[in-house]
């Protein structure tokens, strides 16, 4: 199975970490600039395309890592040329995006993965586990947040541009979108605030949002990037009518790194706390899409949860920019 | 300093009753309810006289504390009034927007004080973050992610649960402390309210909401989520609490005011149990009453934020009935 990865940042790179464990054979390379790729094709002794349309022909699977708003373009072409396709979250910018590709994809007889790496991580997974086996009982409130600073990148910094990667919202916040959904069912309606909404220019951001869910259960969704580098956090807290689940990451991480700093060395004041694990969520999702793609295997994620996903992404935009309620339609039909 | 109680209904009253004994100059002259029996083994328990809310009015005490269940807030607030007697009422200062009005209005034609028993006020970490906002070290506050999260309160009294007697559920029991809160720290009035509400934990046990989710905007467009709900199982290490993350221009700060625990195992329970170590704030909320009392002058927390934070949660079951958020007037 020949793999083509398109987009060289930290999402290419790390994707690419999963397929070199598996069987299949990272073929191909796309990046904006040849400069850029030249890192990445070194380590895997991988041939650089100068465009996505080229690099179709020469493989099975096309990988695709580039930014949220070039995701349609690349899968609808993907999908004309019958490759399956694996596809970095937010699906797409948009649902009628979103919705297109599915079909497109559908149509042609090609796998779309949604690479919402979420599901994979042990702790969100082994939580989803406990609630699909009745040992919470029923969910009353869930609870999920997820917090860092802004996102940096040397140059062209797309996902502080609305247009193209959708904001905090769309990029940062989906993870738990999906997660509740995962948790919950489907939404049936999406109420949000975000402070980039009304404070365009203030120094952080941080997104709020209140999902209603066809099943009764409320979720509350929060989304930070407002934090000093390196902080990251994550919580859940989902709370049901026999039980309760809590995780935590700050007070979970099993190492806790209060070193002296060495003369002259320019690291931070206060390192990460660490939470190893033997494997990588990254790479479990990758070698689960592996098996997936080689075999027909199920996998945990659907091109429709993807699809979900975005769309109460964009409804949570909507609600946060005209400050109403929305409701979340059926999601357009998709022939299965 | 002469003090009394009117009513049990509020289990916090024997706490109260506890912390009257420490002040300084203050007799806790009586205490009244309207369940006799209780009231009065209450009453020889804390060896304190028992009386009739009339005869105790009648004893002219400095002022009374009301504990009695939401509902009859407006009632004994009343009668207090009438009597030309303080009053430090238990929150939510009533049930409706104009039982609320009413209690304010009482209190200020009859001249007397009206402190609503908010404590969180009085609590030493929000005091801290509060001093630190006034100072200006956090800049512009944008927006709270709040919790005030309890397990079903129906173990300690009954009422609690009961639609017709506390007003509510959950949204009734915990959105006025964050509410009251954020006023207070922002400066600002609630703008707008939206709430969502279910009844998944306890669904067969009581006839309330005992999920609550809201987001409310203030004037000045800082925002607000707060989770109400009695989500705590039974057997959690504490009753609930108070938690806020508020994110400003410098950051976020994070709270959690009832963290001050030391974490106890014991054979006795079989699970962990969490015991507060922190300030007492119904103490100092108590002390500010009588000093308020003392000097002649406006409690810290009056009658009109107690109405202020019915006023939001009377909005939010609104919402919750709508689906819609609820502009507040004015």
């Amino acid at each position: 199975m020949k793999i083509g990865i398109a987009g060289v940042g930290f999402m290419g790179t790390t994707h690419a970490e999963g397929w070199a464990e598996t069987g299949a054979e990272i073929a191909a390379i796309v990046a904006e600039t040849e400069e850029e790729a030249k890192p990445l094709a070194a380590k895997y002794g991988v041939s650089i395309y100068n465009d996505f349309t080229s690099m179709l022909p020469d493989v099975d699977v096309v990988d695709i890592c580039t930014p949220t708003h070039l995701h349609y373009e690349m899968v609808m072409e993907a999908a004309a040329a019958r490759k399956d396709v694996v596809c970095e979250k937010p699906l797409a910018r948009t649902v009628d995006q979103a919705q297109e590709m599915v079909t497109a994809c559908q149509e042609a007889g090609v796998k779309l993965l949604v690479a919402h790496v979420l599901r994979f991580f042990p702790e969100y997974a082994l939580a989803q586990a406990a609630v699909a086996d009745g040992q919470i009982g029923k969910p009353g409130v869930v609870r999920l947040s997820r917090g860092s600073y802004r996102p940096k990148k040397p140059v062209g910094n797309w996902f502080l541009d609305e247009g193209k990667s959708g904001g905090i919202l769309m990029d940062l916040m989906i993870h738990d979108f999906d997660y509740a959904r995962w948790i919950a069912g489907d939404v049936e309606s999406v109420y949000a605030k975000r402070i980039s909404a009304t404070n365009p220019d203030a120094p952080v951001d941080y997104g709020l949002a209140i999902l209603k869910h066809k099943s009764g259960t409320l979720s509350h969704i929060a989304g930070a990037w407002a934090y000093p580098p390196p902080a990251f956090r994550t919580h859940i807290e989902i709370a049901g009518d026999a039980g309760l689940i809590e995780f935590e990451s700050d007070t979970t991480a099993p190492i806790q790194y209060l070193l002296l700093k060495t003369a002259g060395e320019d690291s931070p004041d206060v390192a990460l706390p660490s939470s190893p694990v033997s494997e990588s969520p990254y790479v479990t999702q990758i070698k689960e899409f592996y098996w997936t793609l080689l075999e027909g295997r199920p996998t945990r994620i659907t091109a429709l949860d993807g699809m979900a996903a975005v769309q109460i992404a964009q409804a949570a935009i909507e609600s946060a920019n005209t400050g109403g309620v929305v409701e979340l339609g059926s999601l357009p039909e998709v022939r299965s | 300093m002469r003090i009394g109680i009117m009513s049990f209904a509020h289990h916090h009253a024997e706490a109260y009753i506890r912390i009257l004994s420490t002040i300084p100059d203050v007799e806790l002259i009586g205490v009244s309810d309207d369940d006799h029996q209780r009231g009065r083994s209450i009453a020889q328990e804390n060896v304190v006289p028992y009386f009739f809310y009339e005869d105790l009015l009648y004893s002219k005490p400095d002022g009374v504390i009301i504990c009695s269940e939401n509902s009859k807030h407006r009632l004994m607030a009343e009668m207090a009034a009438d009597a030309k007697v303080n009053v430090l009422c238990e929150k939510p200062l009533a049930t409706s927007v104009s039982d609320a009005r009413a209690v304010v209005t009482a209190c200020e034609r009859a001249g007397v004080l009206l402190m609503t028993a908010f404590p969180m006020r009085f609590s030493a970490p929000l005091l801290e973050v509060k001093a630190r906002i006034d100072e200006g070290d956090f800049g512009q506050v944008y927006c709270f992610k709040a919790t005030n999260q309890g397990e079903l309160p129906g173990k300690h009294r009954e009422w609690f649960v009961d639609k017709e007697l506390a007003g509510g559920g959950a949204l009734m029991d915990h959105t006025v402390h964050l509410v009251d809160i954020m006023r207070w720290y922002l400066n600002s009035e609630v703008h707008e309210v939206y709430a969502q509400t279910n009844q998944i934990f306890h669904a067969d046990e009581v006839d309330v909401e005992t999920g609550g989710l809201e987001l409310i905007t203030f004037q000045n467009g800082t925002f607000a989520t707060i989770d109400a709900s009695w989500s705590r199982p039974p057997y959690w290490p504490t009753w609930g609490g108070l938690t806020f993350e508020m994110v400003t221009e410098r950051g976020a700060v994070v709270l959690d005011a009832f963290r001050q625990n030391l974490t106890v195992y014991s054979h006795a329970w079989q699970r962990a149990n969490f015991i507060y170590w922190g300030s007492d704030s119904n103490q100092a909320m108590l002390n500010e009453f009588v000093t308020a009392i003392r000097e002649d002058r406006s409690p810290a927390v009056t009658g009109w934020d107690g109405y202020r934070a019915v006023e939001v949660t009377i909005a939010a079951y609104e919402s919750a009935e709508s689906g819609l958020p609820v502009r507040l007037e004015g």
